[in-house]
């Protein structure tokens, strides 16, 4: 029976060990440890993120308002349900005594904060004692970046908008501080009467009220949730419960997850030439004892079997010692890291992400190594007496194996991505640029055939090695092309984004943001303003009336999100920045309708984002209601706008005709450019005039952003550095694939009066020829990726890094011709004799 | 200037030469003291059973292999005082080898393949006279063939024009007829002869084949790894 004589004979041949097999191991081991590494680390921070939603969210449900406090009616609701600790929040100007200025958050909270999870401080026992009245003045818990800007210590007395406020504790964590996500200005705790009492409150500003409740153990905060919402249909709270505590932090994870994966994946298939190449080079080695098992009578399915064990054996161990080191890999990051991360996370093994590793090794396995199968078993016995001709790829089970591998593949890649369309635009990307690469090294293999008949001697030699069957141009440059790709996609994106906030947003965006300018007093602000910069420009200062609003109806109908992009729920789940213009303003951007009359007092109308316009399918001439100040407005579209909140321009969502909010008293926004002196004298002068007035130094936001970006971008680099390995691992399994052939063309070489220096040579010319060819492909590809990536998706300038260009060039080229140099010098390092003997 | 010049040092002089390899059974002595001369133009076989150190001793005396003991001397230089390096100068346009198994360059055509030791020894003219000596071997329609593409009678044929193109004066043939069927054999020796003669080389040739021996001008027999006579 064939199977188990087949296995017979796999075991037989396998007890000779894996040497032929390394870079086999290597390249599938690698894939699959990234992939498996990924997987996992994001496993362990979602299972962090769900064992501690609880003190993540701060209770068990979460209601927020914006701009308002909450009902007495809502209140009741909330207070039903079970614990409930109300908080007030705001922003204000801190301000020491010697003139500093600083926007910090004020979190007003209650005797019950937190109910889930504890406040880490410094120099208090408690956060009662830290926020209690003390010689008349209420305490604070402050961030310590925030004591750093402003020089202050623990003891010392500020204000904070209208408060004056002492240090009594420095605030190390909050434990609801990750459902925060990021923010612009730095964190204060304080008692909750206090900010009451404070004013900053008052409708108009920039201000909100929130309650964390927890439930009784047996109750389900889903269902909770829904009970309360139907009960308030008509109170628009932002809504969150501890299943859904971070979903910034849970998206930020998805993504991580899949870039790293894909560069796994890409790994893979770059890697899998080495698996082709591999198994192509050890079945050359056995076509002897297939010719002779033939010849005694072995039918080619008894071969095709026998040598299919044997590749899926090696592949097995490949997969295995991938998934033991992508298993292990985020346990030790989890005892480097320990609690430093900024994410909770539960290191230890998952199951499903080293399934989904394992399949994506095994199939890739199947997809490289069924082809060379197939020519080999197509092996005549006639090889036995004499040279025979280059077996054509017969077609049938393994040709057929292989294309449903690698479609397999790709339908996993894409199936367990997070956004599938993006998964597969991106790995048509790879088959694309792989395509590209492998015709490319065909052509240089191709180009260096022609032109060596114009050199002479050893460098003809290394030329023709170029062109020939076991060149290297073919084998290793397009997984080398793949990995530099990666890496120069990944550098070009990241050079160019921290050019885009450290050059290009400096020059085009404002310096400087003010909000909560008391609408009474817009003239003496400007005047102010002027007294620092000089007469004021409509292209360095702009001012507006300023309120939120939320979109509750589109074309009449209350909004029904699900209908709606995920990416872009935002839009009608929050309180949209707003403005109220007459005239057309600069920089409008207006892309479709006509802007008003500059007297218009008819029903509102407005001017909405394009973006916004376009998610939720919306034209002018449609209807949208928005809720403003507790108001109910229903509004036509009158323009469709694009606005880049990048650029110096009326950066609102929402526009509305003057008539709309007619009669409200709204505090207004300006944004100015200034240059750093300016930026500081007019922080310090507005201190005293407009205590109130909120400032937004976006300078010192985009150098946070660019330190971030700096920080980041080693890690991502290193990433993306493994599939530039596995193109090395290949380029390593051509050299030892090709060890032989070279040993004794050296020996030859001798023969016929070559020193050493030139055969050296010779090899030098042909690898660093791949290395060059493999790098400038790879670098193109890399710039191909990138460019739409900056351009269209982060609407950044296009900006190139080309230190870091060169350097991945250079690196490529050095990389290759240091193998040059290893299989020279692998080559020379046999004596003539034993190498010609051996023939 | 001398008056009465020293004769020059014969093409190939060994004396007391051994060889012994390491193996997995321990250490072989492959060659046990061999001492031969090779006079300018003189054509030697060398016959034996297998393993009596044919073979070995044509590595030894063209420099690919280091004698254990003894001396071994081309064109009066002893190769123990030459690296690797300076043994290929030494051979380069001087000595020259064929093999058994041809050791062509398989990624080179047939006239590259003749034209590369030129090129090494710095010849202007090495396609030009590449394509000659291909021409002189009968494969003037062979040029541009790669050695896959060329039976075994072929191959050793462009082995032979690589060899002799330099007009070496020394010519090393381990088993140059040995993996020819008799046709091709008689057609390579026969050629082989002619142009040692056309060009005036010495000839050292190992062979089993008896017949072949015979046309050399001396006939050195080895057994485990002496000559025997």
């Amino acid at each position: 029976m064939r199977p188990p004589l087949a296995f017979g004979l796999a075991a037989r041949e396998l007890r000779s060990g894996v040497r032929g097999f390394r870079i086999f191991l290597a390249c599938l081991a690698l894939g699959v440890a990234a992939i498996a590494a990924a997987g996992s680390t994001a496993e362990a921070f979602r299972q962090g993120l769900a064992s501690q939603a609880r003190e993540i969210l701060g209770g068990d449900l979460s209601f927020s308002a914006e701009n308002r406090d909450f009902t007495d009616q809502e209140r009741a609701a909330f207070d039903k349900l079970g614990v409930t600790t109300y908080a007030a929040l705001a922003r204000a100007m801190a301000q020491t005594p010697s003139g500093e200025r600083r926007l910090v958050s004020l979190r007003g909270v209650d005797a019950r904060f937190p109910l889930a999870g504890a406040v880490t401080l410094e120099g208090a026992p408690n956060l009662a004692t830290a926020l209690a009245d003390r010689d008349g003045l209420p305490g604070a818990a402050v961030e310590p970046a925030l004591l750093d800007r402003l020089h202050l210590k623990i003891g010392d007395r500020f204000e904070a908008g209208p408060i004056t406020l002492v240090v009594r504790a420095k605030l190390i964590s909050e434990p609801d501080g990750l459902s925060r996500g990021f923010s612009m200005a730095p964190r204060l705790l304080v008692r909750r009467d206090v900010l009451e009492r404070s004013g900053l409150l008052a409708p108009g500003g920039l201000s909100g009220r929130a309650v964390r409740i927890a439930l009784a153990p047996n109750q389900d905060p889903r269902a909770v949730r829904k009970a309360v919402q139907a009960a308030l249909p008509d109170s628009h709270l932002r809504v969150r419960d501890r299943l859904d505590s971070a979903p910034g932090a849970r998206r930020l994870i998805d993504q991580l997850e899949y870039f790293l994966g894909f560069i796994g994946l890409a790994s893979l298939v770059a890697g899998g030439l080495g698996v082709a190449g591999a198994v192509s080079a050890y079945l050359s080695t056995r076509e002897p004892a297939i010719a002779v098992l033939k010849a005694l009578g072995a039918e080619s399915g008894l071969i095709r079997d026998l040598h299919l064990i044997q590749i899926a054996a090696l592949a097995l161990l490949g997969v295995t010692i991938g998934l033991v080191v992508g298993a292990l890999a985020p346990l030790v990051l989890g005892q480097l890291t320990g609690a430093s991360l900024p994410i909770p996370a539960l290191f230890k093994v998952y199951p499903w992400p080293l399934a989904k590793a394992g399949l994506f090794g095994m199939l890739a396995a199947a997809a490289f190594s069924l082809l060379p199968l197939a020519r080999a078993r197509a092996t005549p016995p006639s090889a036995l007496f004499r040279r025979a001709p280059k077996a054509r790829l017969p077609l049938g089970f393994e040709t057929l194996g292989a294309a449903l591998s690698g479609a397999g593949l790709a339908a996993l890649a894409v199936a367990t991505a997070p956004t599938p369309l993006a998964a597969a635009i991106m790995i048509a990307g790879v088959m694309v640029a792989f395509g590209l690469l492998a015709v490319l090294g065909r052509s240089a293999a191709w180009l260096a055939g022609r032109v060596r008949g114009l050199t002479r001697g050893l460098a003809k030699l290394g030329l023709a090695n170029l062109a020939g069957p076991r060149s290297a141009a073919r084998t290793a440059s397009p997984a080398i092309g793949l990995g530099v790709a990666l890496l120069a996609c990944v550098v070009l994106i990241q050079s160019a984004l921290l050019a885009q906030v450290s050059d290009v947003a400096p020059r085009t965006a404002p310096a400087m943001i003010f909000t909560e300018i008391p609408g009474d007093r817009v003239a003496a602000f400007d005047a102010a303003v002027a007294g620092v910069t000089g007469p004021l420009h409509a292209d360095a200062y702009l001012r507006m009336p300023f309120a939120t609003g939320r979109i509750i109806a589109l074309k009449g109908k209350p909004i029904d999100t699900k209908t709606i992009k995920a990416s872009e729920r935002w839009a009608f789940d929050n309180d949209l920045s707003l403005s109220l213009l007459a005239r057309e303003p600069n920089n409008a951007g207006v892309v479709a309708g006509r802007w008003w009359s500059a007297n218009d007092a008819g029903p509102p109308k407005v001017a909405l984002s394009a973006e916004i316009a376009q998610a939720a399918d919306l034209k002018v001439g449609d209807t949208i209601t928005v809720l403003v100040l507790g108001r109910e407005i229903e509004a036509r579209i009158a323009v469709l706008r694009k606005v880049d909140f990048g650029g110096f321009g009326p950066n609102f969502n929402l526009i509305f005709t003057p008539a709309t909010l007619e009669g409200a008293e709204l505090r207004s926004v300006a944004i100015a450019r200034l240059s750093r002196g300016q930026e500081a004298a007019l922080t310090r002068s507005l201190g005293e005039a407009f205590p109130g007035v909120n400032v937004i130094s976006i300078r010192e936001q985009l150098d946070a952003a660019a330190a971030l970006f700096d920080r980041l971008a080693l890690a991502v680099r290193g990433a993306a550095g493994v599939a530039g390995l596995a193109g090395l691992l290949v380029l390593v399994g051509a050299i030892a694939a090709g060890a032989r052939a070279r040993a004794r063309e050296a020996a030859t070489l001798k023969v016929l009066g070559a020193v050493r220096g030139q055969i050296l040579l010779a090899y030098v010319i042909e690898y660093g020829a791949v290395g060059l060819i493999a790098g400038a492909a790879g670098v193109l590809l890399g710039f191909a990726a990138a460019w739409p990536v900056v351009v269209k998706v982060f609407e950044a300038s296009w900006s190139v890094d080309w230190s870091g260009v060169l350097a991945l060039l250079a690196g490529a080229t050095g990389l290759a011709t240091l193998g040059g140099l290893i299989a020279a010098s692998l080559a020379l390092s046999q004596r003539p004799a034993p190498v010609l003997r051996g023939e | 200037m001398s008056d009465d010049p020293s004769p020059p040092a014969p093409p190939l002089a060994l004396s007391a030469v051994a060889l012994t390899l390491p193996s997995a059974a321990g250490p072989v002595n492959i060659l046990r003291g061999v001492d031969l001369t090779v006079n300018a133009g003189e054509r030697v076989a060398v016959v034996g059973p297998s393993g009596s150190g044919k073979s070995s001793l044509i590595a030894v005396a063209a420099g690919l292999e280091d004698p254990t003991a003894g001396a071994a001397r081309l064109f009066g230089q002893d190769l123990a005082t030459l690296n690797e390096d300076g043994r290929a100068r030494l051979r380069r346009g001087r000595a020259a080898l064929v093999f058994q198994s041809f050791h062509l360059l398989p990624n080179m055509t047939a006239e590259e393949n003749v034209a590369t030791p030129l090129e090494i020894a710095g010849a202007d003219d090495a396609l030009a006279t590449a394509r000659d000596w291909l021409g002189r071997v009968g494969l003037s329609a062979r040029l541009t063939h790669y050695p896959h593409q060329l039976s075994g009678g072929e191959q050793q044929r462009v082995a032979l024009a690589r060899a002799l193109a330099a007009r070496p004066a020394l010519l090393f043939a381990d088993e140059p007829t040995g993996n020819l069927d008799s046709v091709s054999a008689t057609s390579v020796a026969d050629l082989m002869f002619n142009l040692v003669a056309e060009v005036g080389a010495a000839l050292v040739m190992v062979t089993h084949d008896q017949a072949l021996a015979t046309r050399a001008d001396r006939i050195v027999r080895m057994a485990d790894g002496r000559i025997a006579s």
